[in-house]
């Protein structure tokens, strides 16, 4: 999105075999296998890694948190509350945001939510939303919506990418060739969507002005409700919302099973510090004259 | 403009010049439907009683017209000879046998509507003298309330004239379109039968409510003041129902748990199917 020069970026992790590695030093971010070194490079720190594994990330670099950091987390299920009292230990204040995001940030087109914790500033979640918004569509929630946002447009691309394969085999049945089909899928819900957000019409007129009486929709559309199309995604976001609820509980309760953690991952990182380390992190140059002045809105 | 009292005019070439006032308004057949139509006319003042006549084979029926103060008889020639607008409400396989009867007095000044279901205007018109003015109208029970839906169709002999009469008589019971001849039986599965769905929808509302500790009677009166409700603000509004159901959808709260239900129970696709078999059978009615 250009917001960001590659050089100001730095990402660390223990293991350095991941294709994701490669892709990042391929665009030009510093690399390194030290959360340390990342921390210190570091103004604004995305925590992007499993949920099971953030306690023993902060553990770890805690101490070389300072008041200028802004720590963003983007684990599922992980509240401000806890963040902030690991961190504590270390430093008097600090400036935590939570975030949920997914996947389409790849092509810009992402769905984030943030919820500022008790320390961050308004300008804080403001850089943040300056950020994800270069990638998509982002804007402050509640925290306790956070979980209902994991639900619905966290896990949304998977019901998308389902439903995409699912038409493509619909298109590849009636004779289409399976590329075409799934072209043609993605197009239709891409255009859809855009409709919808581009309209104030409800999506309920959106779906009636495409059915003419009699005609080929409404009777697709009946195979839709007969299926209870409609429950069924309402079920699955749910679903998504209430399991990511019962991981924050698990985390809560620091059940963490070193299942959780490969293997390979955990031994390693036992020989490096007291802690766990896997923190991937950014370091964002401030180009907005970052003012401390408080303005009450 | 034919202020002749209500003199049939013959040759009257229907250009909306006859009041409803003076109208002489003929029911041949005054079972349910066409008590409810007539009800609903009186209701709203469009007719006086005094011209209204309806023809049934036994008193059984007449009584209740009769306490209203339309006139009766078991003639049904005589209502042709009497009225002007004639409602053809006998049960569909009698009207054939009944047009055969009526045929000799059916003249140019005649405006012949049928409400028998599945009979066609074609049928209709083969029955009548060429040239009658014939209609079809599809109504429902509400009418007898003033808040029918009702449709009709014209006939090749019925003009703008006959349709604006008929519209703005029937308005007085409802709501009044007209349609193509291919929309009546749809208009069947959605609203004749529909009203059906609607009870069975309160009684069940009802039910639910009983069973949350509510009294029958209450819970009923209750349930049908939502459902009026409900529709009201659908057709005050003009807003689509999928934004009116949202507004009512706090997040979290109890409507949205509630509609989960009902999506789960695949409502939509249940009530989309009871208007399709209505619909069908009409038609399926229609060809025997």
């Amino acid at each position: 999105a250009g917001v960001l020069a590659a050089h100001k970026i730095t990402a660390s992790s223990p293991d350095t075999d991941l294709p994701t590695v490669s892709g990042l030093r391929k665009i030009g971010v510093n690399f390194t296998v030290s959360n340390k070194d990342t921390v210190k490079n570091s103004d604004v720190l995305f925590l992007a890694v499993k949920p099971p594994i953030i306690p023993f990330i902060l553990e770890e670099v805690g101490p070389d948190i300072e008041p200028r950091h802004i720590v963003v987390s983007c684990a599922a299920g992980v509240t401000i509350n806890s963040i902030e009292k690991k961190l504590s230990t270390f430093c008097p204040t600090p400036k935590v945001i939570r975030c949920m995001t997914n996947t389409p940030v790849i092509v810009r087109e992402g769905a984030t939510v943030y919820a500022t914790g008790t320390h961050a500033d308004v300008e804080d979640g403001k850089l943040l939303e300056q950020l994800m918004a270069s990638v998509g569509f982002c804007t402050e929630v509640e925290e306790d919506l956070i979980d209902a946002v994991t639900g619905l447009s966290g896990s949304g691309p998977a019901y998308a990418f389902t439903a995409l394969d699912a038409l493509a085999d619909g298109g590849v049945k009636m004779g289409l060739p399976r590329r075409l089909a799934v072209r043609l899928g993605a197009q239709a819900l891409l255009g859809a969507a855009k409709m919808l957000l581009e309209s104030e019409q409800h999506p309920g007129q959106l779906k009636d002005n495409v059915c003419s009486p009699g005609g080929a929709t409404i009777h697709a559309l009946h195979f839709l409700e007969s299926g209870g199309f409609r429950s069924l995604l309402i079920n699955a976001v749910e679903a998504s919302c209430i399991r990511t609820r019962e991981l924050q509980y698990l985390a809560d309760q620091e059940k963490i099973s070193p299942a959780a953690i490969k293997k390979t991952l955990l031994d390693k990182v036992k020989l490096e510090s007291p802690s766990l380390s896997l923190a991937s992190a950014s370091k964002v140059s401030l180009f907005t004259n970052k003012s401390h002045s408080s303005k009450k809105n | 403009r034919g202020r002749g009292g209500g003199v049939a005019r013959k040759g009257a070439c229907g250009s909306g010049g006859m009041e409803a006032a003076e109208l002489r308004v003929g029911f041949v057949g005054a079972g349910r439907m066409a008590s409810g139509l007539a009800r609903g006319l009186l209701r709203a003042g469009k007719v006086p009683a005094s011209s209204i006549l309806a023809s049934a084979p036994s008193d059984k029926n007449l009584d209740t017209w009769r306490e209203s103060g339309c006139r009766t008889t078991h003639c049904n020639l005589e209502v042709l000879q009497e009225s002007t607008l004639v409602f053809l409400a006998t049960k569909p396989h009698v009207l054939p046998g009944v047009l055969q009867e009526i045929r000799p007095a059916v003249g140019p000044h005649h405006i012949v509507v049928s409400l028998a279901a599945g009979v066609t205007l074609q049928t209709l018109q083969r029955l009548l003298p060429a040239g009658t003015k014939v209609l079809r109208l599809m109504p429902n029970l509400p009418c007898v309330v003033q808040a029918g839906a009702m449709v009709f169709a014209r006939g090749s002999g019925a003009g703008d004239g006959e349709a604006t009469l008929l519209k703005n008589l029937l308005s007085s019971c409802g709501l009044c379109e007209e349609v193509p001849e291919s929309y009546i039986n749809i208009h069947t599965g959605l609203s004749g039968s529909g009203v059906a769905y609607v009870y069975l929808f309160a009684e069940a509302l009802a039910e639910g409510a009983v069973k949350m500790g509510m009294p029958g009677g209450l819970a009923s009166r209750i349930a049908a003041q939502t459902l009026l409700g409900a529709a009201k603000m659908m057709l005050e509004t003009g807003e689509h129902p999928a934004k009116l159901r949202g507004d009512v959808c706090t997040p979290g709260g109890t409507t949205i748990h509630a509609l989960h239900q009902l999506e789960k129970g695949a409502l939509r696709a249940t009530v989309m199917n009871a208007v399709e078999a209505a619909t069908n059978r009409a038609c399926d009615v229609a060809e025997d």
